[in-house]
């Protein structure tokens, strides 16, 4: 793929994942304020439920990706040393990923306890 | 002959006065690393919310402390100028507001409207 073509995919995914986060945003804020007083086998049912599980998968996923786009967009633009840039380009990742998986993580354990 | 000299340098950032298309657009990149910054937190939170009924009252005593309202503001000030802006990009990328008078209005309703929204929160909380 050219240079250009990666810049131009780069482009396209931000403003698609950004499209996806604020929907799922607004939208489960909402659910989340109507509902009033949360306690926790309301808050797990709720996350452990399909819906909620693929629709917050999905956020979490197009979260990590907007963010690498982002973050990886001002790295470029004011970090000028190579090593430093690649430095915090890598710990970005790394932080990314294993928030993730720790939230996959908590999602999977909710859904098994939900079904049970 | 006249020696020439050096171009000025002008960093002095509190001397430069940002049009509020600049104001909007530098507060996105602030707001996005704000947030950015605090995922590993929330991430953390959010398991311990889930991971039992203990863990979901210690989460939720978490949430109440002092310092914890006071980054839930800046957040909410962070989301509320991401998303705005955001939305404002999404419309100027299909060259809504494009000309000069509306992109300036509209980006003073991003700056504004954020902070709006969270001088509401904060009042919300004090509630």
């Amino acid at each position: 793929m050219s240079r250009a073509a990666q810049g131009l995919r780069a482009w396209l995914m931000q403003r698609f994942t950004a499209i996806y986060l604020a929907v799922y945003f607004i939208s489960v804020l909402f659910v989340y304020l109507r509902a009033g007083d949360w306690d926790y086998p309301a808050w797990r049912a709720w996350m452990g439920s399909p819906v909620m599980g693929v629709a917050t998968v999905l956020f979490s996923v197009g979260l990590l990706l907007h963010v690498w786009v982002g973050v990886r967009d001002v790295l470029i633009d004011y970090i000028h040393v190579v090593w430093l840039r690649l430095l915090l380009m890598a710990t970005t990742g790394l932080v990314l990923a294993a928030s993730l998986l720790w939230v996959l993580r908590a999602l999977g354990l909710a859904a098994l306890a939900g079904g049970g | 002959m006249t020696k020439q000299k050096a171009a000025p340098r002008f960093l002095n950032l509190l001397a430069i006065r940002l049009p509020p298309g600049g104001v909007a657009s530098i507060g996105h990149r602030i707001s996005g690393v704000l947030m950015f910054l605090s995922i590993p937190l929330f991430a953390w939170l959010f398991a311990l919310s889930l991971q039992s009924a203990d863990g979901f009252d210690r989460a939720a005593a978490w949430l109440h402390t002092p310092p914890f309202r006071l980054l839930s503001l800046l957040l909410v000030w962070s989301l509320s100028h991401h998303l705005l802006a955001g939305l404002r990009h999404l419309l100027l990328d299909v060259d809504i507001g494009v000309d000069k008078a509306r992109a300036r209005a509209s980006a003073r309703l991003v700056n504004f409207g954020a902070l709006a929204l969270a001088a509401l929160y904060a009042g919300s909380m004090l509630l």
